[in-house]
């Protein structure tokens, strides 16, 4: 254990230090919980500079040689996960100071058992550092501010889906030991349906904790992290789902060559979780439901570039594997920085106005806090794809690699990955609506009304600050990928060169090159264009305006009506409502009057106020509730049938179970 | 032709007989009937319909209605999470006139639609106390000029039922052939609006063009584009004698047949009737309740005009179709006013083949509903206008009106709930509503 | 589609050639021209008491109050003057008797160029105004062959036409409109209404004219002026009208 390898060791530790430390001082925890991020930021960086990192070893319980190590793959997700915990720590400094420790320690634990279970080299270690995070996420999440009873339910659907993503990853982790015969996290010796089991198993555990489709309706990655403080909802949305993501990056990394049905599932799965996530992203009224909605349609991105390197690798077209890989790390590195950004936004737009309904925050931040105002800006657009910032340029890589579906061989997954392209394409749409709507009404909507001129710098500057690396990943993005470089390698297991390049005039290195090459990419030189562009306009508009008179600043036209007043302002319900009715078939858009509706059809005495509310109902959500009242309908029965309370009658199930197993036994072994 | 012209129906639901008309309209002093409440209570004591539910009015009254600019229809208080209100107007190049709509929604869709009038209020009805008769003609063609002809054809004939004054027999022909001029070009005038709203370019140009050639027509022959003077003793000469009659015929004959060919080419554009198919229906239930008028009314199938129900010279000796429709709809609507265009164009052929020979004996004045206050009723362009006049030595004492537009705002208001925005202007447009005459 | 098309054939050109040659027969109403004194001297007696809005006065007729009752007409006075009534300057309405001149042509507004932009504003009309300004849009006149279009925003408008009687509830958004309307702008006061209050005049609730709410550029007198009239004084604010060459 070298210097790099005590520094992770310390890293790991200093979060578990810090809960303890967070019972007692809060303020300290997070302190040191930011500091142990930054420790971890840099032993992330030097393992995909300068190799694997390795720290502390020691011999497991069940025998097997347990160690803390990042290689280029766990190293981008430590990394990630720093960059995310370094501004949510610092924020929280600020942001906590009305809460309980228990939320500091929870925050702490989730930090430590995040970077314990990204940095463990065996099974074990990894799910003892999953099933903490889920515990402490749980923690966290009860420490929200509102109604006791909704806090409680949606940290028990949080805790419900959380277990039921355990259950699974205990099966694929058990199908690995079977195969393997330790825990250790080594390439899978065995192959067939054992190898099979162990993909589905793990899909489905970490697809839970992604939060894709079909499990995104269960809700409880929006009712979750929308009921969760702000810094407890950046790093569940960022991080927790990055520790989904990292899990099955690393059981696939180990499985080897995969059939052609792995990568189409992971596909269709990704595609279909874009399209609905970045429609309830865009007909949310929450200022966290909507980042989370738009957390599903980012991870859904994820499992599609995930999908295509899959099929290409099962069909030998390693460029386009690798391409795709790429692009499956930029997209989860820029979703993590800007997700951050909106949760700590709403957390702030929260702690200025009071409130988490878009409609009402709507006109009332001022731009007093630039920083948060900057950062915000560049993490909204960047989530729209927006150049030239970094999530423009992971969709850009996504897309190119969709198009390259062409070259698959069987038909059907060329006729899939169209419509996944379709459906990316249209998911990438929709989530334009919904970044539209959050930054419009959080903060463009209507400056002048008056508003809370409250500033908070300890909140605005993390935001700002993240936002900067927003935009730093966008511009820098071909170095940034050479950089990624050992991660890819780390996954694919082949040999792995960057796919940058250079086109005409623009230097070797400064541009990105799909397949080998299909579409070319200069992200330096979106901005220096559109420097260039805006510097001509500016110029123009200047020379023009000389001996023009000076700018007037009128009202906005209102139809000959006084601009702004109450109540007659366009909200941000009515902004989506378009999309409420022409997606009713998906939405399940229904409208619901009550009262005695307008005097002409009531026959009314006097008017009387009646409302009518336009409901938007979630398909999967009706699914999940019919499941469970079908649980409760066959617990209910077998109560009545089987669990009668006659203790003679349970001893005849323990004898028959005994037997059972003796026969088994026998013919087993004998 | 010696027959009042005003005549005891028979009971009838929609009949305005002269007591019952009384308590209809407001007395002196009010700008207009929506505006004063106290008449509307005497109206609701009468227990007569159509009129809006008394209670209903009684909570109007609270809410405002007498200050401007005021609602033009009953109160109602819709809400739901994210709706609004959003302000359209008072001026918007939509309506080329100024006046408001409250629009609450929720994005898209209309909840509810509130007409808000008073912006343009010109107080002229109490202005008109003290003057004489001709002074106050004058200021009544100029409430409304798209319907001068039959605002002041209303306003004289109750001046004269007020006063017993008879009239030529030849000068309520005249009153008629204004009358149904004007009717045409604002029946092809709201065609032409309609089609503009639908992006049907070539027909709303050809449409707005015939119009214009009414417009002219009306202008050769009352010497006055907007008939204003033209049914008043020293007004803009009229060229009426026989070669102006032949004339008039024969301008009026291709008219009708560039209308008919316009029509066919209309009804074969889908687009076109599938944009006002079903848009802003008016349910016969709550047109009956609310007392619609006009082309709204036998939109939806009621077949009341004054024409045939309220008898005058020279309608008693015409023949006249009765076009209504049964759907309520904005193509029910436009199907009413289409046929009426016919039916006008049939009447002005009668009206110059029978042209009195003279003067004629002077027809009597309706009688007075009481010494010195006369009713006057036609059927405007679109719908039922009524005129109150207190007038004594030629001088008129005081005026009031029930304009078609008051009667249908409700209508339009009640119809445009659950439409979307889009269908705005080929609703209102359908119903024919003139803010000049709701804000008098 | 085919039929439009054979009937528009059929008809013809239907579009007025105004300015180029000047207003027909039918383009140009009775009313168009305004009632004037056939000589110089003093106005006929009978002819100012019949007036209904006081428009004749001992020495002159106000063509801006005028509102084309045509009463005066049976007592002496007869239309005079030329079928183009544009003014910059509501005095020079006023005609002394005898001149059956038209008042000097208002200078062109040469800063806003070729094309322009038109909104409507109603501040309290009868709607005939509304409709004649609606109407230079139709195909007898098709304003846009003359880079005449509407607007629907002041936000995008050169020209504010305004018509009707200004009534307290409109001063407020009349103004809003003319702020909202970038520089260079100018306003045109569209028949007797916004001129002189018109058959509404002494009403209570009313503003006698624009004066003091907006600055009036052009006056077109009338009531309503036809649609030929409200497209010259376009085009003298755009600075085409033949008559300035």
């Amino acid at each position: 254990m070298d210097a790099w390898g005590a520094a992770l060791t310390v890293a790991v530790a200093t979060f578990f230090g810090a809960a303890a430390v967070a019972a007692i001082r809060p303020k300290l925890g997070y302190a040191l919980s930011a500091a142990g991020a930054v420790l971890l930021l840099a032993v992330a960086v030097e393992a995909l500079v300068g190799g694997p990192v390795r720290g502390a070893a020691w011999s497991g319980p069940l025998g097997d040689p347990e160690s803390l190590v990042l290689d280029g793959l766990s190293g981008f997700f430590a990394l990630a996960a720093a960059v995310v915990w370094i501004a949510t720590a610092v924020y929280s400094l600020t942001y906590d100071a009305r809460r309980s420790p228990l939320l500091a320690v929870c925050f702490s634990l989730t930090l430590g058992s995040i970077a314990l279970l990204v940095a463990s080299s065996s099974f074990l270690l990894f799910l003892i550092g999953w099933e903490t995070m889920t515990v402490a996420s749980y923690g966290m999440i009860l420490q929200a501010l509102g109604r006791r009873g909704r806090v409680f339910s949606a940290a028990f659907v949080f805790l419900v889906f959380g277990e039921a993503s355990t259950l699974f990853v205990i099966l694929a982790v058990a199908g690995l030991r079977v195969g393997n015969g330790t825990f250790a996290e080594v390439p899978f010796a065995s192959a067939g349906d054992l190898s099979a089991l162990v993909f589905v198993a793990s899909l489905l555990g970490f697809a839970l904790k992604m939060g894709v489709a079909p499990f995104h309706m269960s809700e409880w990655l929006p009712i979750a992290h929308s009921s969760a403080p702000s810094n407890a909802s950046a790093v569940l949305s960022s991080t927790l789902t990055l520790a989904g993501a990292y899990g099955l990056f690393r059981v696939l990394s180990l499985l080897g060559p995969p059939p052609l049905w792995w990568g189409a599932v992971t596909l269709g799965i990704g595609a279909a979780s874009v399209l609905l996530g970045a429609l309830f992203a865009a007909v949310s009224e929450h200022t966290k439901g909507l980042p989370a909605y738009s957390t599903i349609e980012n991870n859904g991105l994820i499992l599609v570039a995930l999908g295509v390197a899959l099929l290409a690798r099962a069909e030998g077209l390693t460029d386009l594997c690798v391409f795709a890989l790429f692009a499956a790390f930029y997209q989860a590195l820029a979703h993590a920085v800007a997700k951050t950004v909106l949760f700590l936004a709403a957390g702030w737009t929260e702690h200025v106005t009071g409130t988490f309904d878009l409609t009402s925050v709507g006109g009332r931040v001022k731009r007093g806090d630039r920083a948060a105002f900057a950062g915000t800006l560049a993490a909204t657009l960047s989530l729209a794809a927006a150049p030239p910032l970094a999530g423009f340029v992971s969709e850009w890589m996504i897309l190119e690699s969709l198009f390259q579906s062409y070259q698959f061989v069987p038909a059907w997954v060329q006729f899939l990955g169209l419509v996944s392209g379709a459906a990316v394409a249209l998911g990438a749409g929709l989530i334009v609506i919904a970044m539209v709507k959050f930054l419009g009404f959080t903060l463009l909507w209507n400056p002048s009304a008056a508003g809370a001129a409250r500033r908070s710098p300890g909140l605005a500057v993390p935001i700002g600050a993240v936002g900067a690396v927003v935009l730093g990943l966008g511009i820098g993005a071909p170095w940034v990928l050479r950089f990624l470089t050992p991660s890819v390698a780390a996954f694919s297991g082949f040999p792995v060169t960057a796919p940058v390049g250079g086109l005409l005039s623009v230097p070797n290195g400064w541009s990105i090159l799909s397949g080998s090459p299909f579409g070319i990419l200069s992200p330096p030189m979106v901005p220096i264009l559109l420097a260039i562009g805006a510097g001509v306009g500016a110029a123009y508009y200047l020379l023009g305006r000389r001996g023009a008179p000076a700018a007037r600043v009128t009202p906005v036209w209102m139809a000959g009506s006084p601009p702004g007043r109450d109540g007659e302002v366009y909200t941000s319900f009515g902004y989506s409502t378009g999309l409420r009715i022409m997606m009713s078939t998906v939405l399940g858009t229904r409208e619901i009057r009550s009262g005695a509706g307008p005097v002409s059809e009531a026959g009314l005495a006097t008017p009387e106020p009646y409302s009518v509310d336009l409901e938007v109902l979630d398909i999967f959500k009706l699914f999940y509730d019919d499941l469970v009242r079908g649980g409760e309908a066959l617990a209910t029965a077998l109560k009545a049938r089987v669990m009668t309370g006659d203790l003679g009658r349970y001893l005849a199930y323990i004898l028959v179970v005994v037997l059972a197993t003796v026969i088994y036994v026998a013919a087993a072994f004998g | 032709m010696t027959r009042s012209a005003w005549r005891e129906e028979p009971a009838d639901r929609f009949a305005l007989t002269p007591d019952r008309a009384l308590a209809y309209v407001a007395p002196e002093g009010a700008f207009a009937l929506y505006n004063d409440f106290a008449a509307r209570d005497s109206v609701l004591a009468t227990g007569l319909a159509p009129v809006p539910p008394a209670e209903v009015v009684a909570a109007w009254r609270d809410q405002g209605g007498e200050r401007r600019p005021h609602r033009l229809v009953p109160p109602d208080t819709v809400e739901g999470y994210g709706t609004f209100t959003f302000p359209y107007g008072p001026i918007s190049m939509g309506v080329p006139e100024s006046g408001r709509f409250d629009v609450v929604t929720y994005g898209e869709r209309v909840l509810e639609l509130t007409p808000i009038g008073g912006y343009k209020a010109r107080r002229t009805l109490p202005s008109l106390a003290g003057r004489p008769l001709a002074d106050a003609a004058l200021r009544i063609e100029r409430l409304a000029g798209n319907v001068a002809a039959a605002h002041v054809a209303a306003f004289l004939a109750a001046a004269e039922s007020a006063q017993g004054t008879g009239v030529p027999t030849r000068e309520l022909w005249t009153r008629a052939l204004a009358q149904e001029l004007q009717r045409i070009y604002n029946h092809v005038h709201v065609l032409g609006r309609i089609a503009e709203a639908a992006s049907q370019n070539v027909g709303s140009a050809e449409t707005h063009a015939l119009a214009e050639q009414i417009l002219r027509l009306q202008g050769h022959v009352f010497g006055h584009r907007w008939l204003f003077g033209a049914l008043l003793p020293g007004g803009p000469p009229r060229r009426l004698d026989l070669d102006g009659r032949r004339a008039l015929a024969a301008a009026l004959a291709p008219r009708s047949k560039e209308f008919e060919e316009l029509w066919e080419l209309f009804l074969d554009s889908r687009t076109f009737v599938d944009r006002i198919q079903g848009t802003c229906p008016v349910a016969r239930e709550l047109a009956v309740r609310w007392g619609a008028v006009g082309p709204t009314l036998r939109a939806c199938g009621v077949p009341w005009d004054d024409r045939l129900r309220v008898p005058v010279v020279p309608y008693t000796d015409l023949f006249l179709a009765l076009p209504h429709e049964r759907d309520g709809d904005a193509l029910a609507r436009v199907l009413v006013r289409v046929q009426e265009v016919r039916s006008s164009f049939l009447l002005l052929e009668q009206l110059l083949d029978r042209w009195p020979a003279d003067g004629g004996a002077p027809e009597e004045a309706a009688p007075p509903v009481a010494p010195g206050r006369g009713l006057g009723r036609v059927e405007a362009p679109s719908g039922d206008l009524v005129y109150d006049v207190r007038a004594r030595d030629g001088r008129i004492e005081a005026v009031a009106a029930r304009t078609p537009s008051d009667a249908n705002w409700p209508l339009f208001s009640f119809g445009m709930r659950d439409a979307v925005f889009t269908d705005f202007h080929f609703a209102f447009e359908s119903f024919g509503l003139v803010f000049a005459e709701t804000d008098r | 589609m085919p039929s439009w098309i054979g009937q528009a054939a059929h008809r013809g050109i239907l579009t007025s050639r105004y300015p180029r040659a000047p207003a027909t027969e039918a383009e140009v109403p009775m009313t168009a021209r305004a009632p004037g004194p056939p000589a110089a001297g003093p106005l006929p007696a009978a002819a100012i008491s019949v007036c209904p809005v006081g428009a004749i006065g001992e020495r002159a007729v106000d063509q801006g109050r005028c509102i084309r009752c045509a009463r005066c007409l049976a007592h002496g006075l007869q239309p005079v003057g030329p079928v183009e009534l544009t003014v910059a300057r509501a005095e020079a309405l006023v005609a002394p008797p005898g001149a059956r001149d038209p008042p000097a042509p208002a200078p062109p507004l040469a800063s806003l160029g070729r094309s322009i932009h038109v909104f409507l504003v109603d501040v309290g009309s009868c709607n005939a105004c509304n409709l004649e300004v609606l109407g230079i849009a139709n195909p007898l006149y098709d304003a846009a062959r003359l880079g005449i279009f509407f607007t629907n925003s002041p936000r995008h408008a050169d020209v504010l036409l305004v018509v009707g009687v200004p009534t307290e509830e409109m001063v407020e958004p009349l103004r809003r409109a003319y702020e909202a309307m970038p520089a260079p702008k100018s306003v045109i006061a569209i028949g007797a209404c916004p001129i002189s209050g018109g058959a509404f005049r002494g009403n209570p609730g009313l503003r006698p004219s624009l004066d003091g709410l907006v600055p009036v550029d052009r006056f077109v007198p009338g009531c309503p002026p036809a649609p030929i009239q409200i497209l010259d004084a376009l085009l003298t604010v755009s600075g085409r009208n033949r008559r300035e060459g």
